[in-house]
């Protein structure tokens, strides 16, 4: 069993790895300035469409603009995981077309850890700090309680909502292992979360539980964010989210690593 | 211009976008996901408000501007700004330069196959589904032609718009930045993320002499026949908005190029 390390191993392994990706994006400094003004911009663009149709429309589906304002925070939050630790999905495919994949297959680590771990994409904090600065503003207006128990509970439950996302573009990438042109799954599942910000229960039918267990946006702010704005009706799926959000991620991993095995296969 | 030399190059385009199905059809099916998505948030929010008009604009019109407005986004999008920096990191640009063209005409002829494609495999598409779900909300008569011209004058100003902020890759790496700036900018002030009817005054008085609302919100005004453009006199100030933005850009765009092109050659040794 020598090829399974340690916990330690690989967090001491992911911080060298980030060390050295941060000192290749410090000599691109003006890429990094535009890129970081781009971030703010889109974030900008997202804030100010949902002003301009809350100014039209008071409440949606039952929800007001702050209890809106805090969905559409906590989505901003749980998105920064995954871009700012996997935003190396959006090169396999390039990587995967050019034959310069297999080097990562070549190390005694485990091949997603290392394909992963070698971006960490520093734009992502804006989008972060925006997220958390809509999500106390509209904590303030709500009148939700401050205690140790409520924000332990609103991290976990924005861990669990990350996973969600993760899954959702670590399958999409790995679509790239079979077919030619994935690029447009990839834009296609980021476009989706878009519409993590509003409440899922808008939707109904067949719809409803294609948003919710195929594509699940409805996990990625709206069932965990409740346990926190509605404590004394969660719904089953709140609750079992976490469960749920492992059981994803575990399984876009397989499949990413089922595509890997493919790929060496054909590859060499 | 010998016309048969600028088809020759829309040919070689639907060839090459042909290669690339798969992707047409994604797109479409994303199209039709999107769609649903779109209907349940927008019946959502009409359900809401209690009423069905709103700034003049009924939950069908509203549906429909914005599931075209993504349609017209795939079939209008050119990945000039990705093209151009890839070609310039690679040096393939010199070889386009010294072709016995103009590189915008070259450039602009070279996409129009890929949109003869995407328009024939998505947008049309789109459109019947949108026309069969609507039950014929979307009235046909010569509104639909007034469409398609302001559909082709969209694609010019979005061709500028393109070719401008790809020009500014001669300066700078940073294409994914460059690439957010200017899609997020358009994405906006254009209407294709909410309609420009909803906008507040003071923010519509602006955005109503920026060249970007010729590119979504005219098109799908003329096409839901809303401000008055189902008469000649309501029409005719909405081309002539597009007009003078093509003429504008078209020129600006040409300096620009023109006088950056020469100091990268200065660059270049």
């Amino acid at each position: 069993m020598e090829h399974v390390r340690g916990l330690a191993f690989y967090t001491k392994l992911y911080r060298k790895i980030l060390v050295q990706d941060l000192k290749t994006k410090m000599s691109y400094r003006a890429d990094f300035i535009i890129s970081t003004i781009g971030m703010i911009m889109t974030n900008l663009s997202g804030f100010v469409t949902f002003l301009i149709l809350f100014r039209n429309f008071p409440t949606i589906n039952g929800w007001d603009y702050y209890h809106m304002l805090f969905l559409y925070g906590f989505s901003l939050v749980a998105l920064t995981p995954v871009q700012c630790f996997f935003d190396n999905n959006w090169n396999l495919r390039f990587m995967v077309y050019s034959g310069d994949f297999i080097k990562y297959c070549f190390r005694p680590v485990n091949v997603f850890f290392y394909f992963i771990s070698e971006v960490f994409d520093v734009k992502g904090l804006g989008q972060l700090a925006f997220g958390i600065g809509t999500l106390v503003y509209s904590w303030i207006h709500i009148g939700l309680p401050v205690s140790f128990m409520i924000i332990l509970k609103l991290i976990v439950f924005l861990i669990t909502a990350s996973l969600f996302m993760i899954a959702l573009m670590n399958a999409a990438a790995a679509t790239c292992f079979w077919i030619k042109n994935s690029g447009y799954v990839m834009v296609i599942m980021f476009r989706f979360k878009d519409f993590a910000k509003y409440p899922a229960s808008i939707f109904s039918g067949i719809f409803k539980v294609i948003f919710t267990f195929v594509i699940p946006i409805a996990f990625v702010a709206y069932y965990p964010s409740l346990v926190i704005l509605d404590p004394d009706n969660v719904p089953l799926l709140s609750l079992l989210s976490p469960v749920l959000g492992i059981l994803f991620f575990y399984l876009s991993y397989k499949f990413w690593m089922l595509g890997v095995r493919k790929y060496d296969f054909t590859g060499s | 211009m010998n016309p048969r030399k600028l088809l020759a190059l829309t040919r070689a385009g639907i060839m090459e976008s042909l290669q690339f199905r798969l992707g047409t059809f994604v797109t479409l099916f994303a199209n039709l996901i999107y769609l649903v998505l779109v209907y349940y948030l927008w019946k959502a929010i009409y359900a809401s408000s209690g009423v069905d008009v709103v700034n003049g604009m009924t939950f069908t019109d509203t549906m429909i501007y914005l599931i075209l407005a993504t349609s017209l986004f795939n079939f209008l999008e050119m990945f000039v700004v990705w093209d151009m920096s890839r070609s310039i990191q690679s040096g393939k640009i010199i070889l386009d330069l010294l072709k016995p063209m103009k590189f915008r005409r070259y450039t602009f002829w070279s996409y129009s196959g890929s949109h003869v494609v995407s328009f024939f495999l998505t947008f049309l598409p789109t459109f019947v589904v949108v026309m069969i779900i609507t039950h014929g909300a979307i009235h046909m008569g010569l509104n639909l032609i007034w469409f398609v011209i302001a559909t082709v004058f969209a694609l010019l100003i979005n061709f500028n718009i393109e070719m401008l902020v790809a020009t500014v890759c001669l300066y700078t790496e940073s294409t994914w930045g460059i690439n957010i700036v200017k899609e997020t900018i358009v994405l906006l002030l254009s209407g294709a993320s909410i309609p420009i009817a909803f906008f507040p005054d003071k923010l519509k008085t602006v955005v109503e002499y920026m060249p970007f609302r010729g590119v979504y919100d005219i098109p799908l005004t003329i096409l839901l026949q809303k401000n008055g453009s189902d008469t000649l006199e309501g029409l005719l100030p909405m081309f002539l908005f597009q007009l003078i933005w093509i003429v504008i850009l078209t020129a600006a765009g040409t300096l620009f190029w023109n006088y950056s092109v020469k100091k990268i050659t200065v660059n270049g040794g």
